[in-house]
C-alpha cells in the first residue's frame, strides 16, 4: 500500500492533519491504536473557552476523516516500525490487533456487549465505571464497531484436557445464567455432572487467584450448573440434528465415547454406541462410587448424547471394530478404555474372596448386593481406585478395612482428599507393606502374607523404588482382598486389524487420532492408558473433529483443531490491580462419618450464594470469557473468535507523529491521597463526571454517591514539580480547571468552587476572560500550593495549604471533594517507531521541534514531522494550529520530493 | 396533505438536549405532520451509526426530504448534508432544527416549554422542507493564487509555504520594507534565535521565489468576487502611486499587532527611565545585553507586569492576557543577567504565565538571580522618582505577607502587552470581523482557527491574538494549509441558497441594488427588457434584497416566501 502521507495517531490533531491533507489531494493513511479514532479530546465535556461540547467538534472531525475519499484510516492498530527506504520513502510496518468482530459486518446495535459477562474498567470513563469485554469504545465512536477484548486464554480454560471453557461458565454462573453456562459445557462434553463431581480439576491447580488465598472451586460451579439444569430439565430436549447421510460406529461408552458420540451426532452423523457392559457409560458408570457419583447423574449426562438421536446398544461386545463397516459404518471410533485389571502376580490370587477392584466396584455399581457386615477387608494399592474399594468396603458394612500400600504415604497416587476421606470414614492405612501371598482356608481368603519394606533409590520413574525389609513377614487376616494395582486395555481381539502398542495400547496418528486402519480412530484410555475423564472428553472431542474432516474427505493434517490463543501471563493478570480485598475461597465440605453404611453422595453441593460468591472471585484473566453469548446474540453474526492478528506494510513519503500525550498519574503525588481517598479524584475524572456521556448522569463523589457541595481543584498536580520529574507547566490545567468550575457552577448551582493555585494561566484567546468569568459566577481563587490531603472519617477532604493572599499563613479547609488538576506528560512510545533514524527528543523528552522558529512541527528526521501535543503540552485550538502547520510542512516536503524525481 | 416522504431524526445530544427536552415526546408530536414517514430519536445523531441509518432509512424509504432537530447548523449543517448526499438526496432537501442552542440550552429552567418549544421549531422544519427543491452549488473554478496582506513574519512564511505547493502569491507589505516586528529583533525566546537574521532568511527566500510578488509601501483597497475567485485591488505606493489589480483565489490577513502604548503617568510611563518592554529590548539588542541610560549603567531593573493587559477598570479595559510577555520579559531578564551577573532585577507581577516549557525560562531567570514580587490588581506598584532623582518602586510583596517594598531602580521596564492594530480600511475593504478584544476574530478556534466569516480570507498571526514568533510561524503555516485544501482542489462550491429576480416582475427600481450589501446585484437584459439581475458568485443569500423589493419580484432560494410563509403556520399549530 501507497501513500503520501501516514498519520500515527488520530486524535484532534492528527484528524485535523489528515483533513487538510486530504483536501488538498494527497493520499493520507492514519493509524489508530484504538478502537475508535478521536484521541482524548472526544472523552471531555465541554471545552474552553468557547464551552463547545467536546462531542460536537469531535464526531464531524472523526466522521469526516473515516470517510474522506483521500483517507484511510486503520483502527486498533499499531505501527510497530518505520524505516526510510532505499527509494526515500518511509516503510511501515502495522499490526493490526484482531477485533474478534468482523467490522464490515457488525452494525454497532451493542447486543454483544449487553450480552457479555465480563465487566473490566472502563478506559474511556477513567475507570470509574465498568465496560464489558466486548464493546464500542465510547457512544460517539467512529467506527462504531465493537471489538472483543482478549488478552489471552484463561489459564483454567487453557489448561482443561478436553478444551472447555471454565472461564466461560464461571462468567456465565456468575450472572446467573445457568443455562448458558450448561450449554457452554455441553458444547465440549456431555458428561457435565459426572466432570462436576469427579473431575480433577486441573483447572483449579492453574488459577490464577490460587496465588492470592485460593483458587475458585471451578469443579464445584460446574456441578452446580449441572445439578441445576438437570433439576430443571430431568429429560433433554430430543433434538436431531440434520443428517448427513453417514453412519460412525462408536466402541465404548465412557467419557471418550460419549464425548464423541456428541460432536459426531451434532454434525449429522447417525452415531451408534456399542457397550459390552449392561449398562452404559464406562468407567463412569463400573468404577467411580455412587458416593462420589450418583448413577442417576451418570444416567442424565448420558442422556445428554441420546437425546441427538445417538442409539447405544448395551452388552454388545465389538471384537473386530474394522468389520463394522461392513455393517454400513462409515468410520469407527474405539473408546473401550482400560477394563482389564491388571495382576498381582502372588500366590493365591485367584481363592474365593480375593477379588480386583475393579470387579468388586462395577458388581456394586450395577447392582449387586454384597455383605461385608462384621468381615476385614484388605485392599491392596494406593490408587484412586483401591481407595474407591476401601470406602465402598467400608459402606458395605465391612467391621475393618485395611489399605495396604508399598510405599509410604507421600508416594501414593490417590487424591489426597479421597486418603482424608477414607481416614475419616476409618479406613486403616498399612504403608511400606506389600503382601507376598494371600493365604487361603481351603478355596477361601482367610489371611494375606505381607512384609515391610522400605524405600530405596529411586527408580526410572523418580520414584524411591519399595524394598523388602528381610525377616520382617507377618500376616494380617483379612476375610476379603481386593486388588487393586492397575488397570490395562482389552485389546487382544483387535490385533489382527489395528496396530497396538506394546502395552496392548492402539497405535494412533497422535495428531488426527487416526490409527492404522484409515477408517478406524482410537482414542481415550484404550489409546493413552488409565488416565482421567476429562482427558479422555478431551480424546473423544478431538476423534470427532478428525472423523468428521475424514468424512468428508478433507485433508486431516494441518487442520488447526483446538485454535486458542497463547495463555495470559497470570503475573501480568495480578499485576491489573494495585491491591486485591481478600476473598477467601468457600471451604470445601464433605459428609464424612466413620463407619458410613450408605452411598448418599459426601461432597456438600454449593449453594447458589456461594456459587455467586466464588463466580465473583474470578479475575477474569483473559478478559473475554470465551463464554460465547456475544456470538449467539450477534444478529449480524459478526463475531469471529478465530481473527488473527494481521501485519501489513505500508510506504509513505512523508510521516506526521501525532500520539499525543500521557496523563500525569495523580498517585504519584502521595501526599494527595489519590488512588487511596476515594473522594479524591483526577482532572480527566471530573470531565468525565461533566461529560454528556457521563457515567453517573451527574456529578457526584465516588465514595459514597454523595452529590458534592464542596469542591477544591488543586491546580499544577505533577506540573511545575520537580519532585515528580516534571518542571514544566502543563499549559491546559489551569484552563480545564476553571472550565469544569463553570460547568460544575451549571450543574450544582449550590456547590462552592475552590481552586488552590500557583498562577492562574489563563494566557490565549478569550482565556483571561473566561477565568474572570468564573471569578465572577462564584469560583474562589485562593494563591497556595496544597502540602497534603487528610482524609476525615465521614470521607470529607482537609487540606493543608499556605494562605498567600493572606499574609501566608498555613491554613486548612475542609471539602467534600477534592479534583486535582493533573497535567501532561509525553508519549515516548513514540521515539520507539523508528528504526534506523533517531527521532530526538527536547529536554522535556517531547519530540523535538529542530527548527520551531520557522519550521514548526519539523523533527530531526526529515520528512517525519510532529502535530500537535507530541511534540509539547497544548490546549486544543493550539494543537489545531500546530496540526495545520505539519499538514503544510509535510505537503510541500511531498511536493520537493516529488519535483527532484 | 403532503406527497413528500420526509424523515425527521430528533437528537438527545448526550444529555445536552435530552436533559431538558421531552425528545420522546418531541417525537410523538411530530412524527404525524405531514409528509413525515420517519421520525426516530438519537443519541447523537452526528455518530456514525446514526448517520449510517439515515443513509439505509433514505434509501430504502426513498426519502426526499430530511431534518435534524439537534444543534446549531453552524456545527452540522454539512453534517447532515452530506449524510444526504452520500444517501442520494439532494444536500439542500436537508434542513436542520436548532434545537439545542435555540432552545435546551435556553430554557434549562422550564422543561415543558422547552419540549412545547423544539415541537414548534421542529414543525416549522418539517413544513420547509415539504417545499424544498432540489438544488446545486455554484461551482467555481480557483484561481492558484493567494493574496497575503503584510509581510511580517507570518506573511513572509505563509508566502513561503504556498510557494512550495506551487501556489502563486501576491505578498502586500504596507510599510517600505518587509519584516515586520521580528525584524528589529535580536535574541528572542526560546530559542535565542536572532530575529533579524530570520527574516531576512526569509526575505531572500522571498525574493528568490519567481511564484512570489512583493509589493511593499502597498495597500490593498479593493476586493471583489467571491472565494475562489477574488479580484483584488492593490495601491503601490512610490514616486507615482500605480493601482494593481489581480485575481486571487485566497487571502490571507497576517497585518500584525501594536505594542500597546502606556498613557502618561500610567506606571510612571514618561518619567525618564520607565520604558516599555519592547523599548528595553530594543536597549538590549543594540547594547549586546548591557544598555545603559543616560551614559550611566544600569545595576537595578524592576520589570512591571501586565502593563496594558488584564485591565479589569477604566474606558474600554484591555481585559485579555497578551500571552507572550511574561515569556518575553523573564527572556530579557536572563539575557541581562547574562551579560552582566551583578545586575539586580526585580519582577512585579500578577500572575507568571511562562506557560509550558517557558516555565524553564522563567526558573533560569530566578537561577540567574531575578526576584518576583507578586502584586494585587487593587494596588498596583508605584513608580516615582525619589529627592535624588532615582527612580523608586513602592509595591506591596503579597509573596512576604503583603509587605510593603521600597525598590530603588536605574531602569522601570513596563511589561506591555499587545494590542490590535487599527485597521479600519482593511476592515471595510475585507469586512472582516472583529472580536471583543478588537483582535480579528476566527469563525471557531477549534473548527476553523483561520477561517472568517468571509468566505476564502483567512488571519493567522497576531492580527488574530497575541502569539509569539514561532506560534504566528504555526499559524500562518496553517493558514497556508487551509488555502492549499481549496486552491489545490481546483474549484469551490458556493451554495446555491442565493436570491433569485423574477424577471417578468422586475420592474427595474434599484431599491434591491441599495440593500444589497455585497454588490451583488446589476442591470442586465431578460427580453428586450432591462431587469435587475444577481451575480451569483457574489450573492451571500443574506434575504436582505427579498423584503424590500415592491414588486414582489425577489425569493431566496431555499427560503421562499412560501416556505417561510408554511414554516409560520406550523409553528402556531396548536399542540396537542
Amino acid at each position: 500500500m501507497n501513500y503520501d502521507i501516514l498519520i500515527v495517531g488520530s486524535g484532534i490533531g492528527g484528524m485535523e492533519s489528515a483533513l487538510k491533507l486530504g483536501d488538498m489531494g494527497y493520499k493520507v493513511l492514519v493509524v489508530e491504536k484504538e478502537p475508535s479514532v478521536g484521541g482524548k479530546m472526544i472523552l471531555l465535556s465541554k471545552v474552553f473557552p468557547t464551552l463547545d461540547c467536546a462531542s460536537c467538534i469531535s464526531t464531524p472531525k472523526m466522521a469526516a476523516t473515516t470517510h474522506h475519499p483521500n483517507i484511510d484510516v486503520m483502527i486498533y492498530s499499531e505501527v510497530e516500525q518505520i524505516k526510510r527506504g532505499k527509494n526515500g520513502k518511509f516503510t511501515a510496518k502495522v499490526r493490526k490487533k484482531p477485533t474478534f468482530v468482523n467490522s464490515a459486518a457488525c452494525t454497532g446495535c451493542r447486543q454483544c456487549e449487553m450480552n457479555c459477562n465480563v465487566a473490566v474498567p472502563d478506559q474511556y470513563n477513567s475507570d470509574m465505571v465498568a465496560r464489558r469485554a466486548a464493546y464500542i469504545a465510547f457512544p460517539q465512536a467512529v467506527p462504531k464497531k465493537a471489538v472483543i477484548e482478549r488478552e489471552g486464554t484463561s489459564p483454567c480454560s487453557y489448561t482443561c484436557p478436553a478444551g472447555i471453557k471454565a472461564h466461560g461458565y464461571v462468567a456465565l454462573a456468575r450472572v446467573g445464567k445457568y443455562k448458558e453456562a450448561f450449554d457452554l459445557i455441553l458444547e465440549t462434553t456431555p458428561v457435565i455432572g459426572s466432570l462436576g463431581r469427579a473431575c480433577y480439576a486441573p483447572c483449579e491447580g492453574e488459577c490464577t487467584r490460587g496465588s492470592l488465598e485460593g483458587p475458585l472451586p471451578i469443579r464445584r460451579i460446574k456441578r452446580f450448573i449441572a445439578d441445576t439444569h438437570y433439576r430443571e430439565n430431568p429429560e433433554p430436549q430430543r433434538r436431531f440434528p440434520e443428517t448427513v447421510g453417514k453412519k460412525v460406529a462408536v466402541v465404548g461408552s465412557g467419557p471418550a465415547g460419549l464425548t464423541a458420540a456428541l460432536h459426531l451426532a451434532r454434525q449429522g452423523y447417525q452415531v451408534k454406541i456399542f457397550e459390552a457392559a449392561e449398562q452404559a457409560g464406562g468407567m463412569l458408570r463400573l468404577a467411580i462410587p455412587a458416593y462420589r457419583l450418583p448413577k442417576d447423574v451418570v444416567d442424565r449426562d448420558i442422556k445428554n448424547v441420546t437425546a441427538l438421536g445417538v442409539e447405544i446398544e448395551t452388552g454388545s461386545r465389538v471384537e473386530n471394530p474394522a468389520a463394522l463397516k461392513e455393517q454400513g459404518f462409515d468410520a469407527v471410533f474405539v473408546a473401550t478404555g482400560t477394563p482389564v485389571a491388571r495382576s498381582l502376580q502372588v500366590d493365591g490370587e485367584n481363592l474365593d474372596g480375593v477379588m480386583n477392584a475393579l470387579e468388586f466396584l462395577s458388581k456394586i455399581n450395577l447392582g449387586q448386593k454384597i455383605d461385608l457386615t462384621g468381615k476385614t477387608v484388605v485392599v491392596v494399592g494406593g490408587g484412586n481406585v483401591a481407595i474407591d474399594s476401601a470406602r465402598v468396603a467400608v459402606r458395605l458394612g465391612a467391621q475393618k478395612v485395611i489399605v495396604q500400600y508399598r510405599r509410604s504415604r507421600e508416594e501414593m497416587p490417590a487424591h489426597h482428599w479421597e486418603i482424608e476421606g477414607a481416614e475419616k470414614e476409618g479406613v486403616e492405612f498399612r504403608y511400606l507393606s506389600a503382601p507376598l501371598k494371600f493365604i487361603g482356608d481351603g478355596a477361601r481368603v482367610i489371611a494375606v502374607k505381607a512384609i515391610q519394606m522400605e524405600l530405596g533409590k529411586p527408580d526410572a520413574g523418580g520414584r524411591r523404588k519399595p524394598v523388602p525389609v528381610k525377616g520382617s513377614e507377618h500376616q494380617i487376616a483379612a476375610d476379603m482382598v481386593i486388588t487393586a494395582v492397575g488397570l490395562g486395555p482389552d485389546t487382544r481381539s483387535f490385533k489382527a486389524e489395528l496396530e497396538l502398542n506394546k502395552n496392548g495400547t492402539i497405535m494412533v496418528n497422535q495428531d488426527t487420532l487416526q490409527t492404522s486402519v484409515p477408517y478406524v480412530f482410537a482414542g481415550g484410555d484404550v489409546v493413552t492408558g488409565p488416565s482421567m475423564i476429562v482427558n479422555a472428553a478431551g480424546q473423544g472431542r478431538k476423534a470427532a473433529f478428525f472423523i468428521d474432516r475424514f468424512l468428508k474427505g478433507e485433508e486431516l493434517a494441518g487442520a488447526g483443531y483446538n485454535y486458542r490463543l497463547p495463555p495470559v501471563d497470570q503475573q501480568k493478570v495480578l499485576a491489573r490491580q494495585k491491591s486485591y480485598r481478600k476473598l477467601e475461597p468457600v471451604a470445601a465440605t464433605e459428609h464424612l462419618k466413620r463407619g458410613v453404611r450408605d452411598f448418599s453422595e459426601v461432597e456438600a453441593p454449593l449453594s447458589e450464594e456461594d456459587v455467586w460468591y466464588s463466580t465473583g472471585r474470578c479475575l477474569d484473566c483473559g478478559v473475554c470469557s470465551e463464554c460465547s453469548q456475544c456470538i449467539a446474540t450477534c444478529p449480524a453474526n459478526a463475531i469471529d473468535m478465530t481473527m488473527q492478528e494481521e501485519r501489513v506494510e505500508v510506504e509513505a513519503c512523508a510521516v506526521i507523529v501525532s500520539t499525543g500525550f500521557k496523563l500525569f498519574d495523580a498517585s504519584l503525588k502521595t501526599q494527595y491521597g489519590y488512588g487511596k481517598y476515594k473522594n479524591v479524584i483526577s482532572g480527566m475524572q471530573m470531565d468525565r463526571l461533566l461529560a454528556p456521556t457521563r457515567p453517573y448522569n451527574t456529578v457526584l463523589r465516588p465514595g459514597d454517591g454523595k452529590v458534592p457541595d464542596n469542591i477544591a481543584f488543586v491546580l499544577c498536580t505533577g506540573s511545575r514539580d520537580c519532585t515528580v520529574d516534571n518542571p514544566i507547566c502543563s499549559r491546559v490545567c489551569c484552563m480545564y480547571s476553571v472550565k469544569q468550575n463553570q460547568l460544575i457552577m451549571g450543574a450544582l448551582p449550590l456547590a462552592d468552587v475552590t481552586v488552590y493555585y500557583i498562577d492562574v494561566r489563563a494566557f490565549s484567546k478569550g482565556y483571561e476572560e473566561f477565568y474572570q468569568q468564573a471569578g465572577a459566577m462564584g469560583a474562589n481563587f485562593v494563591k497556595g500550593r496544597v502540602a497534603k490531603v487528610e482524609e476525615k472519617e465521614d470521607g470529607n477532604l482537609v487540606l493543608y495549604y499556605e494562605d498567600i493572599d493572606n499574609g501566608g499563613k498555613l491554613s486548612q479547609a475542609e471539602h467534600d471533594l477534592v479534583v486535582l488538576s493533573v497535567g501532561l506528560l509525553p508519549n515516548a512510545e513514540v521515539f520507539n517507531l523508528f528504526s534506523g533514524v533517531k527521532l530526538e527528543a527536547d529536554d522535556f523528552s517531547y519530540v523535538k521541534e529542530i527548527n520551531e522558529d520557522i519550521n514548526p512541527a519539523q523533527t530531526s528526521i526529515d520528512g517525519v514531522f510532529v502535530a500537535g501535543t507530541a511534540s509539547g503540552a497544548k490546549d486544543i485550538p493550539d494543537s489545531i494550529l500546530h496540526a495545520g502547520a505539519a499538514a503544510a510542512q509535510a505537503a510541500a516536503y511531498v511536493e520537493r520530493t516529488r519535483m527532484s524525481k | 396533505m403532503s406527497d413528500r416522504k420526509i424523515g425527521v431524526y430528533i437528537c438527545h445530544c448526550g444529555g445536552n438536549i435530552s436533559d431538558y427536552v421531552d425528545v420522546k415526546k418531541v417525537r410523538e408530536a411530530v412524527q404525524g405532520e405531514p409528509g413525515v414517514v420517519v421520525a426516530k430519536t438519537a443519541m447523537f445523531t452526528c455518530s456514525d451509526a446514526t448517520q449510517q441509518e439515515m443513509v439505509q432509512d433514505i434509501r430504502e424509504q426513498n426519502l426526499d426530504g430530511l431534518v435534524v432537530a439537534s444543534c446549531s447548523p453552524k456545527l452540522h449543517l454539512f453534517t447532515f448534508r452530506e449524510v444526504a448526499r452520500r444517501a442520494g438526496l439532494n444536500p439542500y432537501q436537508y434542513t436542520q432544527v436548532n434545537i439545542r442552542e435555540q432552545c435546551s440550552w435556553t430554557h434549562t429552567d422550564d422543561k415543558p416549554g422547552a419540549t412545547e418549544k423544539a415541537i414548534r421549531l421542529i414543525r416549522g422544519g418539517i413544513a420547509r422542507t415539504a417545499l424544498t427543491e432540489p438544488l446545486e452549488p455554484i461551482k467555481i473554478d480557483t484561481v492558484p493564487k493567494v493574496l497575503i496582506v503584510g509581510a511580517g513574519i507570518a506573511g513572509l512564511r505563509a508566502a513561503v509555504g504556498l510557494s512550495d505547493l506551487s501556489i502563486s502569491v501576491i505578498l502586500v507589505e504596507k510599510s517600505t520594507a518587509p519584516g515586520g516586528r521580528v525584524a528589529g529583533l535580536g535574541k528572542m525566546y526560546p530559542h535565542g534565535k536572532n530575529g533579524r537574521e530570520i527574516i531576512s532568511q526569509l526575505v531572500d527566500e522571498v525574493k528568490k521565489r519567481k511564484n512570489i510578488t512583493l509589493f511593499t509601501g502597498a495597500e490593498l483597497v479593493g476586493k471583489s468576487g467571491s472565494i475562489g475567485n477574488f479580484t483584488v485591488k492593490i495601491e503601490v505606493g512610490g514616486k507615482k502611486v500605480e493601482t494593481v489589480e489581480a485575481s486571487v483565489g485566497s487571502i490571507i490577513v497576517a497585518t500584525g499587532f501594536e505594542d500597546y502604548q502606556p498613557a502618561a503617568g500610567e506606571f510612571g510611563y514618561g518619567i525618564d527611565g520607565v520604558v516599555t518592554l519592547a523599548e528595553y529590548k530594543a536597549m538590549l539588542d543594540n547594547s549586546g545585553g548591557k544598555p545603559a541610560l543616560g551614559g550611566r549603567e544600569i545595576k537595578s531593573v524592576v520589570y512591571v507586569y501586565c502593563v496594558g493587559s488584564r485591565q479589569q477598570t477604566g474606558d474600554n479595559p484591555n481585559k485579555y492576557c497578551s500571552r507572550y510577555c511574561c515569556n518575553a520579559a523573564v527572556h530579557a531578564a536572563i539575557e541581562s543577567a547574562e551579560a552582566d551577573p551583578k545586575i539586580r532585577q526585580f519582577h512585579l507581577f500578577r500572575d507568571m504565565r511562562t506557560y509550558g516549557k517557558f516555565e524553564a525560562l522563567y526558573t533560569e531567570a530566578r537561577d540567574k538571580g531575578s526576584v518576583f514580587i507578586r502584586y494585587s490588581d487593587a494596588e498596583p506598584p508605584e513608580i516615582q522618582k525619589d529627592a535624588g532623582g532615582r527612580l523608586k518602586v513602592t509595591v506591596k510583596d503579597l509573596l512576604t505577607f503583603g509587605e510593603e517594598i521600597v525598590i530603588p531602580a536605574d531602569l522601570v521596564v513596563l511589561v506591555t502587552g499587545m494590542v490590535p492594530r487599527s485597521n479600519n480600511a482593511l476592515v471595510d475593504v475585507l469586512k472582516l470581523p472583529v472580536g471583543r478584544d478588537k483582535f480579528f476574530n476566527e469563525i471557531h478556534p477549534k473548527l476553523r482557527p483561520v477561517e472568517t466569516v468571509v468566505d476564502g480570507v483567512f488571519i493567522c498571526g497576531t492580527c488574530q491574538g497575541p502569539k509569539n514568533s514561532a506560534e504566528s510561524v504555526a499559524s500562518a503555516l496553517s493558514a497556508v494549509t487551509q488555502s492549499a485544501s481549496i486552491l489545490k482542489k481546483g474549484y469551490v462550491e458556493l451554495e446555491p441558497l442565493i436570491a433569485m429576480i423574477d424577471p417578468d416582475k422586475c420592474k427595474i427600481c434599484d431599491v434591491c441594488t441599495g440593500a444589497c450589501p455585497y454588490s451583488a446585484i446589476e442591470k442586465g437584459q431578460h427580453r428586450g427588457k432591462e431587469v435587475a439581475v444577481v451575480n451569483e458568485a457574489v450573492c451571500k443569500g443574506c434575504g436582505g434584497c427579498a423584503p424590500v423589493c415592491p414588486a414582489n419580484a425577489i425569493n431566496l432560494k431555499g427560503f421562499t416566501d412560501d416556505q417561510m410563509e408554511s414554516m409560520i403556520d406550523a409553528m402556531l399549530k396548536e399542540i396537542v
